[in-house]
């Protein structure tokens, strides 16, 4: 009986008006949409491989083991153009320096600042605007609307069941929405994928599908709260009035009253109480260094320029410079190491701050499955804050290696080789050449290794997506809980 | 007749629920809007006034000697205006701080409170509520003036009198604007009074002003939306398609369009990157380097030393070469911060076919916030550059023991003394006041989104008009 119902709710809501609309509007707006999306990935891609291939040239121009500070860069999320997220708002860079531990830092700080007045756009507004609007357009009228029409007296006039009218409705409903998402999914696919520069491996394709799987369920809850006040009203006008003013509460309210709310519940440390503990660092830094630093007594006669990564070395000095500066490194150089650390638990609190409040954000604005929605995507998509902070760990450990290859290198900083070309044979020499040096061999300098893990990802989502199947439920039975009372005369 | 049909469409909207509904949510979206704005504007305002006295101060003690007045860098900050009540523009993640002395003004900076780790949620200022929320209200009322009369049967028997179909029209448009201005008006005056028995905001004449104009405005925004509502529903024949078609229209027009200015300025006016920036000004210094080793600048540019006596020290050479260099990294940085505006106002541009985005710009043209706000700031600062500059060559014209050479090297003015070491009267000295633009200015940007906002207007209108006139009302 559930299966009749579903089948004639379902033919019945696919030659609607409403649906027509809807659906074109889905598969026009993606395929507008997706080839932008498609297009400012590739540009992205673009920028990141030349700024890879210029790092590793630079790298290759190093003289000095001093000078090699590299930058990593974080690849553009493939699949981004679904879920934007952070991706444009968190830097994609980090520099390897060896007084400074690497940390996420806004992107705005070196990019446009003047694009904060727009607003996020990915492919996933397209399935929480337009897709949950016609969820609620198909729902408001299942119940109310046939009430009015007289047909639901019919119906229940026979032996059917209550629950078996209800069951059949949400089973039409689902089927009737998974046919725009299942069309705008496709299309968006084989657009990103006509793409040259895409290519998706399989730990990708199950991000997709479980994106797939976040959109069914997201819709199905918006479908289920549309059901809700199609058995709460009797006509169905007001059932369509109360729907829609809840899906601007979820939409618009929520969202940003979370945000403000976090704002004002967990204020994050002013500039300048970091600024000041910044300053004091740096002051406990300096008096170390001058109490232990031997005095300079040397003298360089020729510094040249051009070094990579836009630093300096020393090409040719005396004896006395060489053996005051090895000194002088070996001192410094562990001290700086250990202030990077000091200096990186300031940002460090700062950070945690940050991602308290975003934390309680969150939590707030968990009460509207379009920000459950949102969260689960960001998340399948790579675009979250985890994806940026697993980033940056990654990062840190690369430093920590390539300090230790450095350390290795040049005997704990004091060899030559640290801060000059110019070797004690040369001095003994002195040859009169001014050719350049040529540059270190790194060819045993670690990689940067970048693992994204799925594992982790899936894990990530779980919750987000039990809250959407557990609001599907409590809406739904709710929607039974009036429906078993409603008056179908 | 006109005026009958007016007073029923108002009574019949005041007894339903969607009316209740919505007076409720705007008003209190409205008390919101004016809670939030008193509780953020009087810390703002310590805010600036602290950070600007401690500039000020700062200033102060460089007054003893005037070449220290070239060279301190002074910190200049937006102020926050009470007419981000109405529009905020996205200030709070927009530049607000610069920096700058005499000779060189670095790149505008973002120096905020907010989060940049969290998502960025719209101030809930006027234009949020009018733009999104009242929007919709205005749908939800006239999606069903016409095919819900028709449905009901009233229409045909309004019509069979003799009452022409335009007046019907008319009326019927009055009687929407005049049910959605209630709300509107009740929310306005709840927000207004909030604001106004704080002691933290001043308004004043000229505030006054502006805030009427961003009500006719919102007036004019809205009934684009009454008059695109009364287009489709004249439509279609029966209320469920009316509505859909409306509210996917929304969507489209009010969500989706405004988002696309983002990825639309990426692609049609990208603004280079801080890398890119950094070798342009390793470049341009590169370069001012070539030319020095070329001799353009004259003998001995690059050589200082700090005994003014050398007779190796070419002073006139020096401030050539470093005036070049600070004129080449200004040219660069200016050239820059350019680009950058110019694809935040590509992206607008382009965007502007949604009436969404044509009213915001239009709000924060008249009320002089965001992204005006910050270009107007950066003018300001500038004229101010210029303005101590004159001050201290005309003071250093005044010393006879000066060498009358101003050029930013801080070393040379202090061991050569091309810049005068004489104490001047801090009195005397320009300090930086941001100026608020008047109404007259204000209107003059805003001119064609206005003209803009009553061409859809008018083109809906002829729509709806059209549209009814061939009504089947049977």
């Amino acid at each position: 009986m559930i299966w009749k119902i579903a089948k004639k709710e379902f033919l019945l809501n696919l030659m609607t008006f409403k649906f027509a609309v809807g659906t074109i509007l889905c598969v026009v707006l993606m395929a507008v949409f997706m080839p932008i999306l498609a297009k400012d990935y590739e540009e992205r891609l673009k920028t990141y491989n030349g700024n890879v291939a210029r790092n590793k040239a630079e790298l290759r121009k190093v003289k000095v083991y001093k000078n090699i500070i590299p930058t990593i860069y974080r690849p553009p999320s493939m699949l981004s153009a679904f879920s934007e997220g952070l991706e444009k708002r968190v830097g994609n860079s980090a520099t390897i320096e060896l007084d400074k531990v690497p940390e996420i830092s806004a992107a705005a700080a070196r990019g446009n600042p003047y694009l904060s007045i727009f607003s996020v756009f990915d492919a996933s507004l397209i399935f929480k605007i337009v897709i949950s609007v016609l969820a609620m357009l198909v729902a408001y009228d299942a119940v109310s609307g046939e009430r009015e029409h007289g047909t639901l007296r019919l119906i229940l006039a026979n032996r059917t069941a209550r629950h078996q009218v209800l069951l059949g409705k949400l089973l039409a409903g689902l089927m009737v929405l998974v046919v725009p998402i299942t069309i705008a999914f496709i299309m968006g696919l084989v657009i990103l994928l006509s793409f040259p520069m895409v290519d998706l491996a399989g730990s990708d394709w199950i991000r997709i599908g479980l994106m797939y799987l976040a959109s069914l369920i997201f819709i199905s809850a918006m479908y289920n709260i549309g059901l809700l006040f199609s058995c709460l009203a009797r006509r169905s006008a007001i059932s369509l009035v109360l729907g829609l003013f809840v899906w601007i509460v979820f939409v618009v309210v929520i969202p940003n009253g979370s945000v403000y709310l976090s704002a004002q519940i967990l204020p994050p440390e002013t500039a300048e109480k970091i600024e000041g503990q910044v300053a004091s660092i740096r002051e406990a830094m300096s008096s170390e260094i001058s109490r232990g630093q031997p005095p300079r007594t040397g003298d360089w006669s020729e510094s040249d320029t051009g070094d990579a990564f836009g630093n300096y070395y020393v090409k040719r000095c005396n004896k006395a410079f060489m053996e005051d500066n090895q000194k002088r490194y070996s001192f410094r150089t562990p001290l700086e190491i250990k202030y990077a650390d000091k200096f990186w638990e300031v940002e460090n609190s700062y950070l945690s701050s940050l991602f308290g409040q975003k934390q309680l954000a969150d939590n707030l604005s968990r009460l509207s499955p379009i920000c459950l929605y949102d969260n689960a995507m960001s998340m399948l998509a790579g675009t979250n804050i985890a994806s940026f902070q697993s980033f940056i760990k990654g990062v840190k450990t690369h430093r920590n290696r390539i300090i230790d290859y450095i350390r290795s290198k040049t005997d704990n900083f004091s060899a030559t080789s640290f801060f000059t070309t110019y070797t004690k044979e040369e001095m003994e020499q002195s040859p009169k050449n001014t050719a350049d040096p040529p540059s270190l061999d790194l060819s045993d300098l670690p990689r940067f290794i970048d693992k994204a893990d799925i594992v982790e990802i899936l894990r990530g989502v779980i919750p987000d997506l039990a809250l959407l199947v557990f609001g599907n439920v409590l809406f739904f039975a709710m929607a039974f809980a009036a429906f078993v009372r409603y008056d179908v005369r | 007749m006109i005026r009958p049909i007016i007073c029923k469409e108002l009574l019949e909207n005041l007894l339903s629920i969607r009316f209740i509904l919505s007076m409720l949510l705007i008003i209190s979206l409205f008390s919101v809007s004016g809670f939030l704005f008193v509780g953020k504007y009087g810390q703002q305002s310590d805010d600036y006034w602290r950070k600007t006295n401690r500039n000020l101060a700062g200033l102060r003690e460089q007054s003893d000697r005037l070449y220290q007045l070239a060279f301190y860098k002074q910190e200049v900050y937006s102020k926050p205006k009470p007419l981000t009540l109405c529009v905020e523009g996205f200030e709070k993640s927009l530049p607000n701080c610069l920096r700058f002395d005499v000779f060189t003004s670095d790149l505008p900076e973002v120096k905020s409170q907010s989060s940049f780790i969290l998502p960025q949620f719209s101030d809930i200022d006027w234009v949020f509520i009018i733009s999104l929320v009242l929007s919709f209200v205005v749908l939800v009322f006239t999606y069903d003036c016409i095919c819900g009369e028709k449905e009901t049967g009233t229409l045909r028997l309004m019509l069979a009198g003799s009452i022409p179909r335009y007046k019907v029209l008319i009326a019927k448009y009055f009687g929407v604007t005049f049910t959605v201005g209630i709300p509107l008006l009740v929310g306005l005056l709840v927000n207004l009074i909030i604001v106004v028995s704080s002691k933290d905001v001043v308004l004043d004449g000229e505030i006054w002003l502006k805030v009427f104009a961003i009500v006719v405005l919102s007036f004019l925004y809205l009934s684009i939306f009454v008059l695109l509502g009364m287009f489709v529903s004249s439509r279609t024949a029966h209320s469920a398609n009316s509505m859909v078609v409306l509210l996917l229209v929304w969507v489209a027009l009010v969500i989706l369009i405004p988002s696309l200015g983002r990825i639309i300025s990426d692609l049609s006016a990208r603004a280079p990157t801080a890398e890119e920036l950094e070798r342009k000004l390793a470049e341009v210094g590169d370069q001012v380097s070539n030319d020095e080793r070329s001799g353009k600048f004259g003998e001995r540019a690059g050589y200082m030393s700090t005994n003014p006596n050398d007779p190796r020290n070419n002073p006139p050479a020096r401030a050539r070469l470093k005036t070049a260099g600070a004129n080449a990294k200004n040219a660069a940085l200016e050239g820059h911060h350019n680009k950058t505006l110019a694809q935040a106002f590509a992206g607008r541009d382009i965007t502007s076919i949604s009436p969404t985005v044509i009213y915001q710009r239009a709000s924060e043209a008249v009320a002089g916030t965001g992204i005006n706000h910050c270009v107007n700031l950066h003018e300001e600062t500038k004229q101010y550059q210029a303005s101590l500059k004159e001050y201290i060559r005309s003071k250093d014209l005044e010393d006879p023991n000066s060498l009358h050479l101003i050029f930013p090297e801080e070393g040379c003015a202090q061991y050569w003394q091309t810049i005068s070491h004489r104490p001047v009267d801090f009195d005397t000295v320009p300090k930086f006041q941001e100026r608020d633009l008047a109404l007259g200015q204000s209107l003059k940007l805003a001119i064609w989104d206005i003209g803009l906002l009553m061409l859809f207007n008018l083109v809906f209108f002829a729509a709806a008009f059209v549209s009814f006139l061939r009504y089947d009302v049977r």
